[in-house]
Order: structure tokens, then C-alpha cells, then sequence
């Protein structure tokens, strides 16, 4: 199944998804789409003003352009998934998911898709991190 | 050499702009660079700033002063820019620029952007952080030698200064039309007065929006944009060439607040996106209230801008609130007044916010011999600028000035 | 290649004896179609996306816990990406605070591999004003 990790571009999420037999929906397969289209030649990332445009759809025109240029790129795979895991407490999100208003929403689409969603606590100790594969584990494992 | 230009920025990869940003660079021979932070300095780097924004990117940001300020990392100047409308990163934004020039002495540019930024709308302020750093030693001349020209081609007017030994001996200004028509006759008009002839002339500087055109035509030895060569001319003809100053340059399509040490720019705001807030939109009320632009000051200086209260945030709605308060029948000397004052109170909010006004102040451009806008600068800052004489001409005589340093 | 291209970065976890040399070796001697490019946290690979999956398998047939993967939009030396080009680009530090992550959560799947279970952590509530008050009143 097709399993959007929040951050997006995070190695653990996108790690543990895919060792425990699932797709995992990341900021790299939608940034890759764009970087490798030879059409477009905005580097870095081959986000073009029309990307910025179709946030139209996820946020109105008084929102700062960053957030409808992110949320253009993760909505479709939001979209497209069938199960999401989210890290709460996440410490470090840079770059890609930099900006925090943009992550809230992130959340915030993901609860009104209404698709069975995981959230997890970012592990502090060797316990809770054992607690967390455990738990992001069984929740993939339930997955049908 | 390459000028080094250190971006400090959230949301310029995701609005499409990072590209137009470095283009911009590019052209003016300056290249981008991100000072290098690990994990661990950022969250001292937050801590030692205190001020804790909840998106990570900000956090990178202040990181990033933060390896500039303690020299961990080698760049020209700064280039601060982050989405508009976000109200964390405009606070960001806003003291960052203030850490930066406390802590070093990097010249430093702040922008917000849209998804609609092109590299040309950045040329002037890149080029600028260029010229500051390349042009040093020519930024510092204080005074003109030979007989040199200065040549500014505005969006408004364009004029001419012709300089000899340190003095204005000619000048001439008209309304823009052809650029390179323009400024031939201002040039010849300026010349006479200076009752000198063409091929005496040492050296000729260009500025303002057709200087490329015109340096070319000309031949000249100095092309620079407007922001360096404005705040040389307005320091020169204020006589405050040294120590800290402010200049505000009201235009005809964008608008100019320069901070300056001995008379070299360290920050500066240009603002383009609103004719409201321009001499353009002062034009628009004198020929609503038929009367030529150069008699609206003194007409303003005699009413009360708080009997009739307009807003010129946009000049289209500005327009629309004085044909309502003639309407209302407002007398003409309380509408020219509120129509300096809605100017004024327009460059504070947009421009003024993003610099550190230090004393004095100058106010230079076309439309400082508009007095009633110059007392209105004054209300809204809390001191009258200090107006010097043929400040319209600032342009021609930075120009001239700085030409001669090629002499 | 670039519809099938997958570049991924394999990481080994700091708490691991393996080295990025020795990653990369063993990825060469695969005899597969791949590029390898070795790094200070393991090393980049870039081949068909069956390849890379291959590769990424047989890591983990041998060494299951302490190396991780991802997919890198960017190929192999991507000058747009590179470090050297411009200084450090916006994920560097991420990448930094994940992989100082990786321990936990290697010692993690070695413990749900001998057959930890998730136990829901206690919930923590705050205290009644009252009680706090009278903690307070007692410090006095």
C-alpha cells in the first residue's frame, strides 16, 4: 500500500515503510518528478510557477507563495495514499519541510482524507524507540 | 572576483524564485552561496539570538547570521529574502538584517517575494551589494576633480549636471521621453550653462533605468545603478559625507530609503510595487486639482491633512477618496495636504519599516521640492528631513562625482 | 534512465562497525549496474530502481539493522546539490540529526525482532491547580 511519511523527507519514516513491505509517498519522488523533467529548467528543484499555482487548490491566494509551492507538491501524494505516518515532535525539519505552517496543513489534509493514519512520538530513549518501531511495525503490518 | 552574496531565505525553492534569485546574481557577477551550519549550531545559534520561530527554515536562518557574524564563513554581503504575507519570517527577516549590521559590516539587502519575482525586479539591488563591494575605494571619493558629466535617466525626468573642481557649473532636467533624446538635450542645456564644450568633458557618469542606453551612447566611464551613485550625490550636496545618515528618495515609479556610513550604503529598501505610494501619485492630485505639480507643496503647507483623510494605498482607491472628498466639498489646500500625507505615511509603512532610520535625515528626488510632502516625511518621522539645494539632482551629481574617480 | 532512475543514500548507523569503504565494496562486488559514490555517512547509489532494490536487499541480508535507506530526488553529484557549490543546502541538517537518530532505532528493530511489543506510554496529565498550590505552600 501507498504510505505517506510526514515529514516527508525523512530517512527513519521512509526506511521503516518500506523494510516492513509498503510504498513509501516521500518529498524526494515528487521533487525527483520535477527534477527530472527536461521541459522545465528552473533549478534546483524544478518548481515551476505553475506548481505554485495549483496550491491554488489547497490554499488561497493571501497564503504565502512557499506554502502553496509545498502543499502543490505533497497534496497529490496525499491524495493518492491509503495510510499516512506522522512524527509529532519531530525536532529537526529543514529544507523541505521548513515551514512550519506548511507541515500543520500537511497534517491537517491527511485527518480530512481520512485515510488510517499513525501518529508517533519522536523517541528520546533506546525504550521509546523501541516502543516506536514496534508501534509504526504493527500499524504497517495491519494494513491490508 | 567573484562576489560572494550569502542568501538567507525560506520559501524561494518552493515559490519558484531560487532560480530568478541567482540569475539575478549572475548577471551582476556575484554567485549565491549558503553559509555551511551543522545540526548542533543551530539551536545555539537560536538560543544565543533569542528569538525561537516555530518554523525549522527561520531556525536555519538565524544559524546562518549567526556563521557570518562569528566570520565561520566567508561572504561579500547578504541577500535576506522570505515569502511575503508571512508574518514569523517578515519578523525574522527584519532582525536579522538588524544582527547582521550590528555584528558585521556586510552590506545587506532584504526582499520579499511573490511567485511572480523575475530576476530583472532584483537587478538593481544585486547590483548594488555588487558595486558596494567592488567599488570600494570609488565609493569613497568625497570629491569631484576635472570637468566631468553625471547624466540620470529617471522614470519621471531625466537630468543632466556638468561638474568642475568640486562645483555644480551646469544642469538642466526635463520630463522623460526617448532616453537617449532626453538626456542629448539636457546634456547640451546644462553644457551651455557650464559654457563648456563637449570635448572638454573628462568623463561621464550614467544612472537611473536607462543608464545601459546611455553609457553606451556616450561613452560612458561609469554605468552604476541608482541606489550607490543617489546616496554619494545626496550626501555630497547635504555636505554630510561623513558619519550616519538616511536618505529618502521619493520617485516617480519606486521609492528609495538608504541608510549610509561616510556616505557608502549598508542597507537600503526599494519599494515599485504600489504608484500609490510615489511621486505618481501626486501627479494624479495636481492635475485633479488642475494645478502643475511644482505648485501642490506650497498649496498642501497651508492646509490641514486631518480635515481630509485619504488613502493612497492604492492609487486607483486613492484617486477615488479625493474625487469623494472634493467632492464633500474639502477645501483644495486640505486635500493637497492629505495627499502629501498619505504619500508619506505610505513610504514609512513600506520602506521605512525595513531600516534603521538614523539621524540626519535627507530627503532628495524630484519630489523633495514638493514642500508640503517633505513637512508631511516630517510628521510621520518626527523630524523635518534636512531638503539640500538641487536635490532633484542627486543622480547627476553622484554620477559626476564618481565618474571622476576614472579620471 | 530517468523515468526508472533511482538514486537512494544508504546510511549506516554511527553505532555500527561497518565502514562507508567496506559499504562500498561490498556493493561493487554484487557485479550489478550500479554507481556508487561513497560518502561520509555510507555511500549514494544510482541504478535502475530494480537494481537499487536489489542492492539495498542484499545490504540488508547482511547487515539488517544498522544500515538505512531512503531515495535522493538528485542524482550522483548533482551540481545543483552539491555541497561544494554553494555551501550547505537546506536538508544537510536534517540529514545530520537523523543520522545521529539511527542508533535508537537500530537497537529498536533488534528488539522488535526478539519480539518487543508496543506498549502504549502512560499518559501524562498535569496537576490540579490545588495540589500544585499546595506544593508551592509547601515550599514556603
Amino acid at each position: 500500500m501507498k504510505v505517506f511519511i510526514d515529514p516527508p523527507n525523512s530517512l527513519v519514516l521512509y526506511d521503516l515503510v518500506e523494510r516492513f513491505g509498503h510504498q513509501p509517498l516521500s518529498a524526494m519522488a515528487a521533487i525527483q518528478e520535477r527534477v527530472d523533467n527536461l521541459e522545465v529548467d528552473m533549478p534546483p528543484m524544478n518548481v515551476s510557477l505553475d506548481d505554485v499555482v495549483k496550491g491554488l487548490k489547497y490554499a488561497g491566494v493571501e497564503v504565502p507563495s512557499g506554502i502553496r509551492g509545498r502543499l502543490a507538491l505533497w497534496g497529490p501524494m496525499i491524495e493518492e495514499a491509503d495510510a499516512a505516518i506522522i512524527m509529532d515532535d519531530c525536532p529537526y525539519s529543514f529544507g523541505c519541510v521548513g515551514c512550519e505552517r506548511s507541515n500543520l496543513m500537511v497534517k491537517y489534509l491527511i485527518k480530512r482524507r481520512g485515510i488510517p493514519a499513525l501518529h508517533v512520538s519522536y523517541p528520546e530513549d533506546d525504550e521509546q524507540a523501541t516502543n516506536f518501531v514496534a508501534q509504526t511495525k504493527e500499524f504497517l503490518e495491519g494494513l491490508q | 572576483m567573484t562576489i560572494k552574496i550569502a542568501q538567507l531565505s525560506c520559501g524561494t525553492e518552493y515559490s519558484s524564485v531560487q532560480y530568478e534569485i541567482e540569475k539575478a546574481a549572475r548577471s551582476v557577477g556575484a554567485k549565491i552561496v549558503y553559509p555551511d551550519v551543522s545540526a548542533a549550531d543551530i539551536d545555539d545559534a537560536v538560543r544565543r539570538f533569542g528569538f525561537t520561530p516555530r518554523s525549522p527554515q527561520l531556525k536555519l536562518m538565524i544559524a546562518r547570521a549567526a556563521a557570518l557574524a562569528d566570520e565561520k564563513y566567508d561572504a561579500d554581503a547578504v541577500f535576506i529574502t522570505t515569502c511575503f504575507r508571512c508574518a514569523e519570517a517578515a519578523l525574522i527577516r527584519n532582525e536579522l538584517r538588524r544582527f547582521i549590521q550590528e555584528n558585521t559590516r556586510l552590506p545587506v539587502v532584504t526582499y520579499s517575494f511573490t511567485e511572480r519575482l523575475k530576476a530583472s525586479q532584483l537587478l538593481t539591488r544585486m547590483e548594488a551589494l555588487v558595486t558596494i563591494v567592488s567599488r570600494k575605494e570609488l565609493l569613497a571619493r568625497e570629491r569631484q576633480t576635472g570637468i566631468t558629466v553625471g547624466l540620470d535617466s529617471g522614470s519621471s525626468t531625466t537630468k543632466a549636471v556638468v561638474m568642475e573642481n568640486n562645483k555644480i557649473i551646469g544642469k538642466d532636467w526635463t520630463p522623460s521621453g526617448d532616453v537617449i533624446q532626453s538626456a542629448t538635450q539636457v546634456l547640451n542645456n546644462a553644457l551651455e550653462m557650464a559654457g563648456i564644450e563637449m570635448k572638454q568633458v573628462e568623463a561621464i557618469g550614467t544612472t537611473g533605468y536607462g543608464r545601459f542606453t546611455l553609457g553606451e551612447h556616450f561613452g560612458a566611464k561609469l554605468v552604476q545603478e541608482e541606489l550607490t551613485v543617489n546616496s554619494k550625490g545626496a550626501v555630497w550636496l547635504a555636505d554630510r559625507q561623513r558619519g550616519e545618515a538616511t536618505i529618502i528618495d521619493i520617485g516617480g515609479m519606486d521609492n528609495k530609503a538608504i541608510t549610509v556610513r561616510d556616505g557608502v550604503p549598508d542597507n537600503f529598501t526599494m519599494g515599485g510595487i504600489c504608484a500609490g505610494a510615489s511621486g505618481r501619485f501626486l501627479e494624479m492630485t495636481a492635475r485633479r486639482l488642475k494645478i502643475d505639480v511644482t505648485e501642490l507643496g506650497a498649496l498642501a503647507d497651508k492646509g490641514n491633512w486631518r480635515n481630509a483623510k485619504m488613502n493612497s494605498y492604492c492609487s486607483v482607491f486613492g484617486i477615488q477618496d479625493l474625487v469623494t472628498t472634493l467632492g464633500e466639498g474639502k477645501s483644495f489646500e486640505d486635500v493637497a495636504a492629505a495627499a502629501c500625507h498619505s504619500v508619506a505615511e505610505q513610504v514609512y509603512e513600506q520602506q521605512l519599516q525595513e531600516i534603521d532610520v538614523r539621524h540626519p535625515i535627507i530627503e532628495v528626488g524630484g519630489t523633495s521640492l514638493i514642500s508640503g510632502l517633505v513637512t508631511q516625511v516630517g510628521e510621520v518621522l518626527g523630524e523635518r528631513p534636512i531638503v539640500p539645494p538641487d536635490s532633484q539632482y542627486i543622480g547627476a551629481v553622484g554620477g559626476a562625482l564618481l565618474s571622476s574617480g576614472f579620471l | 534512465m530517468s523515468a526508472e532512475r533511482e538514486t537512494r543514500l544508504l546510511m549506516i548507523s554511527p553505532s555500527s562497525m561497518l565502514t562507508p569503504d567496506q559499504l562500498v565494496r561490498m556493493v561493487h562486488s554484487f557485479g550489478l549496474t550500479v554507481t556508487v559514490k561513497e560518502t561520509c555517512y555510507g555511500c549514494l547509489i544510482e541504478a535502475s530502481a530494480e537494481t537499487a532494490r536489489e542492492v539495498l536487499s542484499r545490504v540488508r541480508e547482511r547487515y539488517p539493522n544498522e544500515v538505512f535507506s531512503k531515495v535522493r530526488a538528485y542524482r550522483c553529484s548533482d551540481p545543483v546539490r552539491c555541497r561544494a557549490q554553494h555551501g550547505t543546502r537546506p536538508g544537510y541538517a536534517q540529514l545530520e540529526e537523523e543520522w545521529s537518530l539511527l542508533p535508537r532505532i537500530q537497537h529498536g528493530l533488534e528488539e522488535v525482532e526478539k519480539g518487543a511489543k508496543y506498549v502504549p506510554p502512560a499518559e501524562k496529565k498535569r496537576i490540579p491547580v490545588n495540589d500544585f498550590k499546595k506544593i508551592c505552600e509547601a515550599q514556603r
